[in-house]
């Protein structure tokens, strides 16, 4: 694990109010591992740090994907080129990848493409083939970053490809499953594929597993946390019902008509 | 040359006036990048007799500079803490002092009987911010006789340091802590997290799964100073300052205002080397001062 003065060098959008962020951080890419997170602290800025997947990794840069959803995104998204964030990372447990697998399908939802792209890397570094299945509610919300040879696209109202869910779409057998995606997504992952690799979200404290503030509820009693044992989970072993579901990361965007909710405003954000 | 740092809480002598705060550092192996020659002590995460899971999430909100927690005081009960950390304690070159945790006045007693003499354990931190299962659930740190009887009940135990963490969430700190020292404490630790609360406007329901939570971090900072002064000024034992400390300059005011060390909670989930932070900030500002001792710092406790 790294610690790193880290400066904004790359900005690009890959979706409607969905954005790139790349910082040159090299130990912190060069370790950073599929499914594995960063966390972000901004000096001004909110009290706690910000966790996100890695997206990339490479050339002594670490990507992560985002949309402004409150205080800490908003941000980040305001940064300008060489503005500096630290990065703490990489931290969690990432992937596992098993070249007796032969195939591996790459489930994801909306943001949950988050750590696709360093799983499809490392799914082919160990020698397995890769077909990704991302869904999205509209064609214009899926990300438009893929360099796999296979992808399924889905999306809720049919606008590109599968009209439906990710997991819906996905056809084939495939030697293993990983997805990522809002927790309702993967709680219907656990049903149809039980010994998936799923990666959960959770509200975080300190990301390196003293606060005990990102608790999972695990199938078979008891908690641990998301930023050590987990983000990853074999599927099953998490207790679905009892993870919440939907997570609100601001206090004021139902509030006031006169501050519009920077979830949906995405004009305002600057690209 | 470095100014000397050390400080003497009754009979343990520390090697900085930072130790790291209960529930902000785990068991001591977990956190990374610390500059270890800056800890002075470690809290470890509270302690219960047996095996807690914990409050179902979420555990955490953040609020305007700070952060509400209800994390249900999750841990591996004593026998486990025994196996699995005081072995890799007793090396360490810090004390660690353990808090513990009970539901009953029986329980904190037992709780320390185990503990005690065993390499590795410091002494205790008492958390009497639990409810007391033999009264209704009424918090012990309510109540001066219940406050006391808890300490007695620890001190009775062990000869080993006994640190009594006082709750904000009372009305008159100052008769509680007369009454913890009287029970034989030997420093008092203030203060622990304010209760508060969090609504999501989603889903109109508390945003912690517990209603209630903790408050820590900057926004308690002059709160808690305040009640760290008040203690400090009614009891005769050491007091340890806590309360939304992040940089040197903030340590340096519960210090002024008579404490004799400080605990970093919080600040720690931001940034790992927040004690070190603090603690290099502290004998920096000594230098600059050209004081070559913690102990030339002007106190303000002004006897009306």
């Amino acid at each position: 694990m790294f610690e790193a003065s880290a400066p904004l060098s790359e900005r690009r959008q890959v979706a409607r109010d969905m954005f790139v962020l790349g910082f040159d951080a090299p130990a912190v890419a060069a370790a950073a591992k599929a499914g594995q997170f960063v966390n972000l602290g901004l000096q001004p800025g909110p009290l706690l740090r910000r966790p996100f997947s890695v997206y990339r990794a490479g050339g002594g840069r670490v990507e992560i994907v985002l949309r402004a959803v409150g205080e800490g995104t908003s941000q980040l998204l305001s940064l300008r080129e060489g503005d500096l964030v630290s990065v703490l990372g990489p931290l969690g447990t990432g992937f596992r990848f098993d070249p007796a697998w032969r195939s591996v399908a790459l489930v994801s939802g909306g943001l949950g493409l988050a750590p696709m792209l360093l799983a499809a890397r490392d799914a082919r570094a160990a020698g397995l083939s890769v077909h990704w299945v991302h869904g999205a509610r509209t064609a214009w919300d899926l990300g438009s970053e893929w360099d796999g040879e296979e992808a399924t696209w889905a999306t809720d109202d049919g606008s590109r490809g599968f009209q439906g869910s990710a997991v819906a779409a996905v056809e084939e057998e495939f030697g293993a499953v990983l997805a990522c995606g809002p927790n309702p997504m993967l709680a219907a992952v656990a049903e149809r594929w039980p010994d998936a690799q799923v990666a959960v979200e959770t509200y975080m404290g300190c990301g390196t597993g003293v606060c005990l503030g990102c608790a999972v509820p695990l199938t078979a009693g008891g908690y641990d946390r998301a930023c050590r044992e987990g983000p990853v989970y074999r599927a099953a072993d998490v207790d679905w019902p009892a993870l919440p579901s939907h997570l609100y990361y601001t206090a004021v965007p139902v509030a006031s008509p006169s501050r519009p909710s920077p979830a949906t405003g995405g004009g305002e954000v600057p690209v | 040359m470095t100014a000397d740092l050390s400080v003497d809480l009754g009979h343990l002598r520390l090697r900085g006036p930072v130790i790291a705060a209960s529930g902000t550092f785990g068991y001591g192996t977990e956190v990374p990048l610390l500059e270890r020659r800056t800890l002075a002590a470690v809290v470890s995460k509270g302690i219960f007799l047996r095996p807690r899971p914990g409050t179902p999430p979420p555990r955490i909100v953040e609020t305007p500079s700070g952060m509400l927690n209800a994390i249900g005081l999750q841990g591996p009960g004593a026998e486990a803490l025994l196996r699995d950390y005081a072995p890799l304690w007793s090396a360490w070159d810090f004390p660690v002092l353990v808090n513990i945790n009970g539901e009953t006045v029986e329980e904190y007693g037992e709780l320390t009987a185990q503990l005690d003499g065993v390499p590795g354990v410091g002494g205790f931190e008492v958390n009497i911010s639990c409810p007391n299962v033999e009264q209704g659930g009424m918090y012990f740190g309510n109540d001066p006789r219940a406050a006391a009887d808890v300490t007695r009940a620890v001190r009775r135990r062990t000869k080993l340091p006994v640190w009594v963490k006082l709750t904000p969430n009372v009305g008159d700190i100052a008769e509680v802590a007369r009454a913890v020292e009287d029970a034989g404490a030997d420093a008092l630790c203030a203060v622990n997290t304010f209760l508060g609360m969090s609504i999501d406007l989603h889903s109109f329901r508390p945003r912690l799964s517990f209603r209630t939570g903790g408050l820590s971090g900057p926004a308690i900072r002059p709160l808690a100073l305040h009640l760290a002064h008040q203690v400090a000024r009614n009891v005769q034992v050491p007091v340890i300052g806590i309360g939304g400390i992040a940089g040197p300059e903030d340590a340096l005011e519960f210090l002024v205002a008579g404490c004799a060390a400080v605990q970093v909670g919080t600040a720690t989930f931001a940034d790992p080397r927040a004690i070190a932070g603090v603690h290099d900030g502290i004998a920096a500002y000594l230098e600059s001062k050209g004081w070559t001792s913690l102990k030339e710092l002007p106190r303000y406790l002004p006897l009306d």
